[in-house]
């Protein structure tokens, strides 16, 4: 059954319909639901291997789900791709990060920058004036987000040369390059310090109210995600188990169960 | 040197552009060769066959040659076209075997319809400059304009997006490039400059046969890039230029030289794995110059 | 020519194929890369073939006229001209990919060093015994008749003997893969390298283990083809090397039965063009290859990759 979106209610950014993945013999999703709504930060946590980047990459368009959809403002997003999804206004970080490794700091940024900005081939091949303005406006763009992503002075080193934490914020400054309206962080806390874990969320929080995003974010650390969401759903062994505020989860007798019976190391490292 | 020479150095150069190019956006492919051959093979047909571009006796105008070189590169562009969409979704070694597989098919073909010739192909191609000099003259501004074209393209959206999906194809896609249509331009636009660069040797050479796209030759361009490094385009340039003078300059060693020629090609990959052509030494040259390449790219739009 | 006769001609041929992309297909599954030098290596299996069995070189290489003071039967001569090409493909494996397996280099760069290895020992070739071409006298068999004819079909004896040690030389090798320590040794480096060293598994051995077989079966396809239709100059081994290469694809990179499948295939494919578009024949298997690209790119028995995120 197809419900149509309600004229008068509004659409949520959005919504994940039934999505269930499966590799082979693995359900690494199992008709999971979720909506979100614009402005939120909303995070999604559990166990190694519980299917929550599956779910991103499942989002973002690189997954190709074996049931069920996804919907941007209440519009299917299937068969976009993940440059579809980009252009629709979807972001992304990966979890083992994926920079552009022998390009500078600065032209990571351009390139997330670029696909806004077509420049006409021939203005673009003589460098003629317009052009030039057009990629002075780009250079400038690109120094405002590095510079709020505190990696300005850094701008023409090689992004593979880069240390941990410097590489984290520079795959977020080129997610923000493309002008995204649904940000999707993974894991962007992993191996920081709790130190770095507080500067990162206060980061969050600045970015969402400076780019007026929505957040979905992906994280182990659990009160950071506390204190960081609006909302929080909980994935186990692929399904949605469960969804709410903070303060909801923490007292769910299911997530206290899953975490204090399946988080053990012995399940080894996984999506 | 003597301008036959510099000549075929020139083509060599072009042709390693033609590699480089796909290789760019991370694609190995081989299919070089392939649209050189029909290149080639359009302006072979056109100026022995079509009354107004044969000239008269046997010198043939110099607008026939650049309507030739359009024509050759336009057709070798189709081909790419049509074809590249499939192919292109192929990664790594895949894509290499299968433009292998094209530039066979292509000479099967040049071997086997009933117009290119069969085995002997095509000779008697008019020759619209009296010397190898103009040869020279005329490849080296081709040449120019093509190492333009490259060097622009690094400013370019065009050459982020390409360079971006050499690093992280799947990365590349996430910051909304869309990868099948980068990857297909570049490929097109290799299949272009190579199939140009046919027409223009076809005339050079006076003859044309089904030899002039094979495996081999697709090895040898591919070494031209490997060999001069496939990060800037002056690597492929420079590797084209001294690996098609090498078996010449090796001739005095007599029965030797094709053997010492593989010893180069197996031994450069081994002390060079980054070609001759980097950007630590890009940058050293640019020291030394004073003002390099290499910074006048990294400074915005130096006039 | 009736359907049995296109089948013999076409199996036997096929027969070839896959025993030269069975040499890709070991290397590659191990080293994940393709060795360009395959097809010298085949190439020089049947120049070794030629003169264990007391063939004279010819009057234009530096070696005009030398001859082994000895003639041997050539069911031995083939197993030592194996050898003697598994030989010649560690050499390559020591110069051309050894040092770049050390450095960690590019893989790409393995294409080029092996075509250099290839260039060298296919020029090494003419400058030894020059360019002419060698036949291997059908007398080499023996007693055996040069033909004889079933189910009414002229089956020429050594197509017979092609496709006979084909099979045997499969069987034999995939009962080695399934049942041997080296064999399942080379199927866990195959797998994941770093893990088989993990297990102890001396990943560098079993490379130079995969380069010896695929060598040895070289070298036997070479002898074999020699045999059957003269060894035409030190370049013969290079149109063989492209069809066993669109064979490997055809089949699956890095499956043993999938390169066999492949080759019995493009074989058959191959016998059944008609002659009259025989100029077309060498293009059979190229089209094939595209057609399987592009509907199944991981080949008829290729493990699909799985893609990571």
């Amino acid at each position: 059954m197809n419900r149509s979106p309600d004229a008068t209610a509004p659409v949520p950014l959005l919504q994940v319909e039934a999505v269930s993945c499966r590799f082979g013999g693995l359900l690494a999703l199992d008709r999971v639901s979720l909506e979100l709504e614009e402005g939120e930060i909303f995070g999604l946590i559990g166990p190694n291997g519980a299917g929550k980047t599956t779910l991103f990459n499942v989002i973002s368009g690189l997954t190709t789900p074996s049931g069920g959809r996804c919907l941007w403002r209440g519009v299917p997003t299937t068969g976009l791709g993940a440059s579809g999804l980009n252009r629709l206004g979807i972001a992304r970080t990966f979890q083992n990060l994926r920079l552009f490794e022998s390009l500078t700091v600065r032209e990571n940024v351009l390139v997330g920058l670029h696909h806004a900005a077509r420049a006409p081939l021939l203005g673009a091949l003589l460098g003629n004036g317009a052009f030039r303005r057009h990629q002075g406006r780009l250079e400038a763009r690109a120094m405002e987000l590095l510079t709020l992503l505190e990696l300005a002075a850094l701008a023409e080193q090689r992004a593979g040369d880069l240390p941990y934490g410097d590489r984290r914020r520079l795959e977020i400054a080129r997610a923000l390059a493309t002008a995204p309206q649904l940000l999707l962080l993974d894991e962007p806390a992993a191996g920081m310090n709790p130190a770095e874990k507080d500067d990162l969320r206060q980061l969050i929080g600045r970015i969402r109210d400076h780019f007026a995003l929505t957040v979905l974010i992906i994280e182990h650390h659990v009160p950071l995600m506390m204190r960081l969401c609006d909302r929080l759903a909980v994935l186990n062994f692929g399904q949605r188990i469960a969804l709410g505020s903070p303060a909801e989860v923490r007292t769910d007798p299911r997530v206290i169960e899953a975490y204090l019976g399946g988080q053990g190391q012995a399940r080894g490292e996984g999506r | 040197m003597d301008a036959a020479l510099l000549e075929q150095m020139l083509l060599g150069a072009l042709l390693a552009l033609s590699v480089y190019l796909p290789l760019g956006c991370g694609q190995l492919s081989l299919a070089t060769p392939g649209f050189y051959a029909v290149g080639g093979y359009v302006a072979a047909l056109l100026s022995t066959g079509v009354a107004a571009f044969v000239g008269s006796g046997a010198t043939s105008p110099l607008w026939a040659l650049l309507a030739e070189m359009v024509l050759g590169g336009m057709l070798a562009g189709l081909i790419a076209l049509a074809i590249g969409g499939p192919v292109l979704r192929l990664r790594g070694i895949y894509l290499a075997i299968a433009t292998i597989a094209l530039v066979e098919i292509l000479r099967v073909l040049n071997l086997n319809l009933p117009f290119t010739g069969g085995a002997m192909g095509i000779f008697g191609i008019p020759q619209p400059f009296a010397h190898a000099e103009g040869y020279v003259l005329f490849t080296l501004a081709l040449l120019a304009l093509a190492c333009w074209l490259c060097q622009r393209l690094e400013a370019l959206r065009l050459g982020r997006a390409m360079a971006a999906i050499r690093d992280d194809e799947l990365a590349a896609a996430s910051v909304g490039i869309d990868t099948p249509r980068t990857k297909l331009i570049a490929f097109v636009a290799s299949a272009v400059l190579a199939g140009v660069t046919g027409a223009l040797a076809a005339h050079f050479l006076n003859s044309w046969n089904a030899r002039a796209g094979s495996f081999d030759a697709s090895i040898t361009t591919l070494a031209f890039v490997v060999f001069g490094g496939s990060r800037f385009w002056l690597g492929p340039v420079i590797g084209g230029l001294a690996l098609t003078a090498l078996p010449e300059l090796l001739r005095p060693v007599g029965d030797l030289r094709l053997i010492l020629f593989g010893a180069v090609i197996l031994l450069g990959p081994l002390f060079f794995p980054q070609g001759l052509v980097t950007a630590e030494r890009l940058r050293a040259l640019g020291a030394l110059l004073g003002r390099g390449r290499h910074r006048s790219r990294q400074a915005p739009q130096a006039p | 020519m009736d359907l049995l006769q296109i089948l013999v001609n076409g199996l036997s041929v096929g027969a070839v194929y896959g025993l030269f992309a069975l040499g890709y297909t070991l290397v590659f599954s191990v080293l994940g890369v393709i060795n360009f030098a395959h097809g010298a290596v085949f190439t020089l299996g049947a120049y070794f073939t030629y003169l264990l069995i007391g063939g004279a070189v010819g009057a234009n290489g530096w070696l005009a006229g030398v001859q082994l003071p000895f003639a041997l039967p050539f069911w031995a001569a083939l197993p030592l001209a194996g050898l003697g090409a598994a030989l010649v493909a560690l050499l390559v494996e020591r110069v051309a990919f050894r040092p770049l397996r050390r450095r960690r280099a590019d893989p790409l760069l393995a294409l080029i060093t092996s075509l250099g290895a290839g260039v060298i020992l296919v020029n090494l070739i003419q400058l030894l015994v020059g360019a002419e071409s060698y036949a291997i006298p059908t007398g080499a068999l023996g007693g055996l008749p040069a033909s004889f004819s079933l189910l009414g079909a002229r089956v020429r004896t050594v197509q017979a003997l092609l496709l006979g040690i084909a099979v045997v030389l499969l069987a034999l090798l995939t009962l080695w893969l399934e049942g041997s320590r080296n064999g399942k040794g080379l199927q866990a480096v195959a797998e994941d390298p770093e893990t088989a060293q993990l297990l102890g598994i001396d990943s560098t051995a079993m490379v130079r283990l995969a380069f010896g077989l695929s060598g040895f079966l070289a070298g036997v396809a070479g002898g074999l083809v020699g045999l059957s239709v003269s060894i035409a100059g030190p370049y013969f081994g290079i149109g063989y090397g492209l069809k066993g290469l669109a064979v490997l694809v055809l089949g699956g990179l890095g499956s043993v039965p999938g390169a066999v499948l492949g080759g019995l295939i493009v074989g058959l494919a191959e016998a059944f063009v008609p002659a009259d578009w025989s100029g077309y024949k060498d293009a059979v298997s190229y089209g094939f290859l595209f057609l399987v690209l592009l509907l199944r790119p991981r080949g008829l028995l290729g493990r699909p990759l799985p893609t990571k995120v």
